[in-house]
């Protein structure tokens, strides 16, 4: 069993005593500790009631990437079938609702798979973001992924670099921070994606393994295209004869030398270890394979579902995010939609009970969500100035491509989460039933939401280091409030 | 205006109190409502109004200090004055309470309110937090504004160089040993990799090596930096880092971000002096070097500390004059003695409206008045105009007087050549640095050299100290408690790396990115380059049987050459992914329709008859309509000039003969159709006009050197190498290599492929003689012979008749081994 929350409870009193020592340090070291390199410190003492014990060890984010609509998916409102003549302001939902194994709880048809693991999970419809004045994907999602709003004076660690930081691997050959399904070059707003895609301040140590093609994760951690398993060996093997025999003795002992053949070392042992073969999603069974792939994302699922096995701390899976395609609906919604619920149903649902039987669920945390949702007629929120990226601006509809929900909606979305502690078919937040389709109750901020996981897995939302002279929290300004009723 | 995210949040469920966040990085987001005292924004200004002017720096009335919590929390002549969790219990309560003027804290000036008791008596009852590491003790280190002209200790040893009798003086003081010298070798390859980025060429170091002239070192130095595109191409990452340039990243698709890249190659080239260069930045007079002031600006709502405004105060702070004004433009900074009106004040010299001021994101009411940071070298004057204004800054900054500019900009040169700053880390200039008079000696000099940078990079090269050993570290390198003990390694950056992996492989890209023309060109013949080309459409008829095997065209252009060109190059873009060859081999490849590149062609034309050809790769199951754009400029004898752009007498063919590796098969496909339609867009257009002429200028120089890795886009490799993503200033970069570096350097794919190019290459030239394959390999690599003992090794793995595979195999090795990776 996993003891590493243990060892986080007593890292987190540590930090206190590092506080006292650095205040003791005095004057002449504050310029000192403006360093580069953050120094992790906590500035309000946690009481050991709030150093909670984690709940989880390992976590999926499943990543609806361009804003995946509530009322089409888990939060389904009143349901108007496509006609010709249509009016906009009535649409609300664009798929009729079904019943899950939880009463009271019914999401969109199409998702009937995971309506049959509803008992497994919580299901918040309460979330909400901040619409920024505009709506730009890529920020919203740098927003969600690291806790902070762009631009920041210092890049911004993505939460599972935070993960990679404070809690380490839990298997020492395999990456603590895995990206699966997001290709980062020769899609629009790469750049952007890449701002939020990395470990910030903390350093290349803690950022991602990008792995965006799935059935190809396992040529990412072979040797080099064309080298079989000897000759790796035996290329290693020259190099540390090589730098053994090295004339240069006197730096042998070098802190800078040490470091670099450790991590040339780490690299090695990945890739030559037999936890390698997790990487390889050919090695499932057929059976159990064809039930995960509905395309890229599935099979996403599959991998990080092989990777926690094989001991991975922090695995995202996207559906990829691509200006205007997938959730990004400008056009066709429904269709769209009701292609992206074949994508993700089956292997969502799979996952959860995949992780059940082989004893993982309880201590891996699966979390389905998005930057922000979407409604046929609200840009934003209620009084929000963003522009109207609508592509079709009608008011009723006379073409299946209007029938949809075209516009992004920031203030009522929903957020699925299973297992690593959270409570079993439970339902938290809701809603409006009209138009806004707003939180109406117990809504749940980006920041909140972050100190949800991140409390899940053992991290105190007021974490901190210490970047520049200044703190900068796993949640921002260390605020986050875990919503604890969520929580078994 | 800024718009504050809580005030427009419906207030049915937002009924918290707002409250400071306890230190903001930028707040837009809804915040939740703290319950406990905040040390930082409610405790410290009770303190400091209260307590500090009797109880803090050198003041100890009654043996009590608040400097640090421990002093605090310790107490004075009569006991603990607080128990930690009991405010009840704890005496301070009970004398800021008491009305009895022999007793009550202060003795004087204003009681603490009801409020401030209240709240001082919670954060006791809560444990009395302590911000990490701060003090009420007396600011750090802050010299004075001029510089110093310290006396120079005489020389020991007939080492005459002011650096070296400052810092030997310095060494002799603290009786630390003087580090050897290095070897010829040594001192090559490392000035080579400091000054211009590459590992020194195997014939000039064995010529070095043995040459006896005296001075040589000296002569090799200034060789190197008389070398204006090699300098130049290495010091733009310097630069680029600084002031957050790049050709790509974040702000570029919005527009709310400009390149200075074109600029600021020049100023390298023409060696502008640096105050003239932040004069420009700061002041710009075109532009092209607006793109540092003018920040990046997102679209929809940014926190106050982000503003366009905000970044200029930050970044002109930081860049300069190793300010951190991050902490200041939130709130009065905890760390140096800057305040959020000294923020302010340097934001509204660049702001076009009057700047509201907000700490932590909430407006105070107050507007910034212009005003900048040392007003004892004079101010700008708030009620001049924005352009004034910042003609006005860009003055003082500059001022020979400002000794905080010359200081700043001559620690990042010394940490970059000895690979630790006098002041360390070299934003944080408030620091005190190891060597005072060293650091005011040099920027003395930097002063009476009229901030000539390659002359200052010269000074420290031709010092003993920087020819000396490097410090062997048993630990992590920490900033405190530093000794000097000689310079100290450096990793190899991202860009030194891969220059150095194409120089063996010889796979360097063949076009790049960053707008500039690699030698000294005036702007005014990049304005007089014009384009000649146009654009053209070769649509594709649709055929019964759809379109298979169609997504293919070919472009081809036949011309004649009387005599062969000095120089020439061809600019061009498609709308598909395009491979050009000149006389069927293979020059180039993009798939980027919107930048346009430009190639060197001139090794590839002939005498007498030539060809152009284009094959543009459609997506497959779709007719490849092309859309083509070529411009060819040739420059010949007595400055005539000849183009070959593309235009009506074009012809192409859905029947593109085979492409064998880098060479074209056939060279006249039979079916050529001459439907090429002109297009008239005038947005086509303008992008020619807006590129082309960059690229013209670029084609007019004959450029046969290697392509450099800082002149390219950023890649996954450089990224994971620590190429930052240049959002924010990055000053330093990481040391040391990580794991996921080391897989990307292990099995990545272009390091692999550059490898078994270099396994190919050095196979097929030493194909009988691996013992000389090997010392070339070593000299190449490592700048040095091999040992017997590494002879040894390598020679037996690579047997009699050396494999491409096992060379590949050992260049590796070489490559990932320390001795490479840090420059020593």
């Amino acid at each position: 069993m996993d003891t590493k929350h243990n060892k986080t409870r007593i890292t987190s009193i540590k930090h206190i005593e590092r506080r006292d020592f650095l205040t003791a340090l005095g004057a002449a070291h504050v310029a000192a500790w403006m360093a580069n390199e953050p120094i992790l410190a906590t500035t309000s003492q946690p009481s050991l009631d709030e150093i909670s014990k984690p709940t989880a060890d390992a976590c999926i984010l499943l990543w609806m990437a361009g804003g995946m609509a509530a009322p089409d998916t888990f939060d389904p409102k009143r349901y108007l079938p496509y006609e010709n003549g249509l009016e906009v302001a009535k649409m609300l939902s664009t798929f009729p609702s079904i019943d899950t194994n939880v009463d009271g709880i019914r999401i969109c048809e199409g998702l009937e798979n995971i309506a049959k693991v509803m008992d497994r999970g919580t299901l918040i419809r309460s979330a909400i973001q901040p619409d920024l004045g505009s709506i730009l994907h890529s920020r919203h999602q740098y927003h969600w992924h690291t806790g902070y709003v762009p631009p920041q004076t210092v890049a911004a660690p993505h939460l599972g670099a935070w993960m990679a930081k404070v809690l380490g691997p839990r298997n020492p050959v395999i990456p603590p921070f895995i990206n699966i399904g997001q290709r980062l070059e020769g899609v629009g707003e790469s750049e952007e994606l890449k701002a939020f895609t990395t470990a910030g301040f903390f350093g290349s140590e803690f950022g991602p393994l990008n792995l965006p093609f799935p059935d190809q994760a396992a040529a990412s951690v072979r040797p080099p295209k064309g080298m079989d398993s000897n000759r790796f060996a035996d290329r290693n093997k020259l190099f540390k004869q090589l730098v053994d025999r090295n004339p240069h003795r006197e730096y042998m002992s070098d802190y800078q030398h040490q470091s670099l053949l450790r991590s040339m070392d780490n690299a090695y042992r990945l890739l030559s270890s037999t936890e390698r073969e997790a990487f390889d999603i050919t090695l499932e069974p057929k059976a159990s394979r064809e039930i995960y792939d509905t395309g890229r994302f599935g099979q996403g699922v599959l991998l990080a579902r092989r990777l926690v096995e094989a001991g991975a701390r922090f695995v995202e899976v996207t559906t990829e995010y691509v200006p205007f395609l997938h959730w990004d609906t400008h056009k066709s919604g429904h269709e769209t939609v009701a292609r992206l619920h074949q994508e993700i149903d089956r292997p969502i649902a799979q996952l959860i009970l995949d992780l059940e039987a082989r004893g993982l669920l309880d201590r891996t945390l699966v979390i389905i969500a998005s930057e922000f949702s979407r409604d046929a007629l609200m840009e934003g929120k209620p009084g929000s100035n963003a522009n109207d990226q609508a592509t079709f601006k009608v008011d009723t509809i006379s073409d299946p491509a209007h029938y949809g929900l075209h516009r992004h909606f920031t203030h009522g979305s929903s957020v699925l989460m299973f297992g690593g502690g959270v409570k079993r078919g439970f339902l938290y937040g809701q809603t409006a039933d009209e138009r806004p389709l707003m939180a109406v109750k117990n809504p749940v901020t980006v920041t909140d939401l972050h100190a949800t996981i991140m409390s899940a897995m053992g991290i105190s939302p007021k974490t901190e280091f210490t970047i520049e002279g200044r703190p900068f929290y796993v949640t921002e300004d260390g605020l986050g409030k875990p919503v604890t009723e969520i929580f078994a | 205006m800024i718009r504050v995210s809580l005030s427009s949040h419906p207030s049915y469920y937002y009924l918290r109190i707002f409250f400071f966040s306890s230190i903001c990085f930028g707040t837009l987001s809804s915040i939740s409502a703290a319950d406990k005292v905040d040390f930082s924004h409610e405790i410290v200004p009770i303190l400091r109004a209260r307590c500090a002017e009797c109880h803090a720096g050198d003041n100890k009335k009654g043996g009590f200090s608040i400097n640090d919590r421990l002093s605090a929390l310790t107490g004075g002549e009569s006991g603990r004055v607080i128990e930690l969790g009991n405010a009840g219990k704890s005496y301070l309560m009970e004398l800021v309470k008491s009305d009895d003027p022999d007793v009550q804290m202060p003795p004087q000036g204003k009681r603490l309110t009801t409020k401030e008791i209240e709240t001082v008596s919670r954060w006791i009852d809560e444990g009395a937090a302590w911000e990490a590491g701060f003090t009420f003790d007396k600011q750090p280190y802050e010299p004075s504004l001029e510089l110093t002209t310290p006396t120079l200790p005489p020389a020991t040893d007939g080492r005459e160089h002011p650096i070296d009798r400052l810092i030997d003086h310095y060494l002799a003081e603290r009786k630390i040993p003087r580090p050897q010298g290095i070897s010829d070798r040594v001192f090559l390859r490392r000035s080579s990799l400091d000054l211009v980025g590459l590992l020194p060429n195997p014939d000039r170091v064995r010529t070095f090596v043995e040459s006896q002239k005296l001075g040589k070192r000296t002569e090799w130095l200034e060789e190197l930096l008389t070398d204006d595109v090699g300098y130049a191409d290495h010091w733009m990452s310097f630069w680029n880092d600084l002031l957050r340039n790049d050709y790509s990243g974040t702000g570029f698709i919005t527009g709310g971000r400009k390149q200075i890249s074109t600029w600021l190659y020049r100023s390298l080239i023409d060696n502008k002096p640096f105050d003239r260069m932040v004069h420009e930045l700061v002041s710009p007079t075109d532009d092209e070097s607006r793109g540092f002031i003018d920040g990046i600006k997102w679209r929809g709502e940014v926190s106050a500390g982000q503003t366009i405004e905000i970044q200029f105060s930050q970044s002109v702070a930081q860049s300069f004059l190793g300010i951190n004004m991050k902490c200041a433009s939130c709130h009065d900074s905890f760390i140096d003695r800057w305040k959020l009106k000294d923020a302010y004040g340097l934001a509204a010299i660049y702001a076009s409206k009057p700047l509201a001021i907000h700490r932590c994101d909430k407006a105070t009411g107050e507007v910034a008045v212009a005003t900048w940071l040392y007003p004892e070298l004079g101010n700008v004057d708030p009620q001049a105009t924005a352009t004034e204004r910042l003609r006005q800054l860009a003055d003082l900054v500059t001022s020979p007087r400002n000794g905080r500019f010359s200081r700043t900009i001559v620690n990042r040169l010394w940490h970059r050549m000895m690979g630790r700053g006098l002041v360390n880390p070299v934003d944080a200039m408030q620091t005190e640095p190891w060597h005072e008079a060293l650091l005011d000696h040099l920027a003395s000099h930097f002063v009476e050299i009229s901030y000539d940078l390659r002359k200052m990079l010269l000074y420290i090269a031709t010092s003993e100290a920087y020819q000396s050993t490097t410090e062997s570290q048993s630990s992590e390198p920490q900033d405190t408690d530093y000794h000097y003990a000689g310079p100290r390694a450096r990793r190899l950056t991202a860009e030194q790396f891969l220059d150095a992996v194409w120089t063996v492989s010889g796979k360097a890209p063949l076009a790049y990115d960053a707008p500039i023309v690699r030698g000294k060109v005036k702007p005014a013949a990049i304005a007089a380059a014009t384009p000649a080309g146009k654009w053209i459409w070769a649509k594709v008829e649709e055929t019964e049987n759809g379109n298979d095997n169609k997504n293919t065209i070919l472009f081809l252009k036949n011309f004649t050459l009387n005599e062969l060109p000095k120089t020439a190059g061809i600019v061009i873009t498609a709308n598909r992914e395009y491979s050009l060859f000149i006389n069927h081999q293979l020059i180039g490849k993009d798939a980027d329709f919107k930048t346009f590149e430009m190639f060197p062609i001139h090794k590839q034309l002939q005498q007498g008859e030539n060809t152009i050809a284009v094959i543009a790769q459609g997506p497959t199951n779709a007719p490849a309509n092309g859309l083509l754009y070529v411009d060819s400029i040739m420059h010949l004898e007595d400055e005539r000039e000849m183009r070959i752009a593309s235009d009506e007498s074009w012809q192409f063919s859905t029947t593109p003969p085979a492409v064998d590796g880098r060479k074209l098969n056939a060279t006249h496909p039979e079916n050529l159709d001459s439907v090429i339609i002109p297009s008239t867009n005038a947005n086509q257009r303008k992008t020619i006009e807006n590129q082309t002429p960059m690229l013209l200028a670029r084609a007019g120089i004959r450029d046969d050197r290697m392509i450099r890795a800082s002149l390219v886009k950023n890649s996954f490799l450089m990224r994971s190498l620590g190429r930052p993503n240049r959002d924010q200033i990055v000053s330093m970069r990481p040391n040391d290599l990580t794991t996921l570096e080391a897989m990307d350097l292990s099995n990545g794919q272009p390091i692999s492929d550059a490898l078994v190019e270099a396994g190919k290459q050095y196979a097929e030239r030493f194909a009988e003689a691996p013992t000389e394959l090997v010392s070339s390999l070593y000299e190449q690599i490592l700048t040095r012979e091999a040992t017997p003992e590494e002879m040894q090794i390598s020679t037996d793995v690579l047997g009699t008749k050396p494999r491409a595979e096992a060379v590949e195999d050992l260049c590796w090795a070489l490559f990932m081994s320390p001795e490479f990776q840090y420059i020593r």
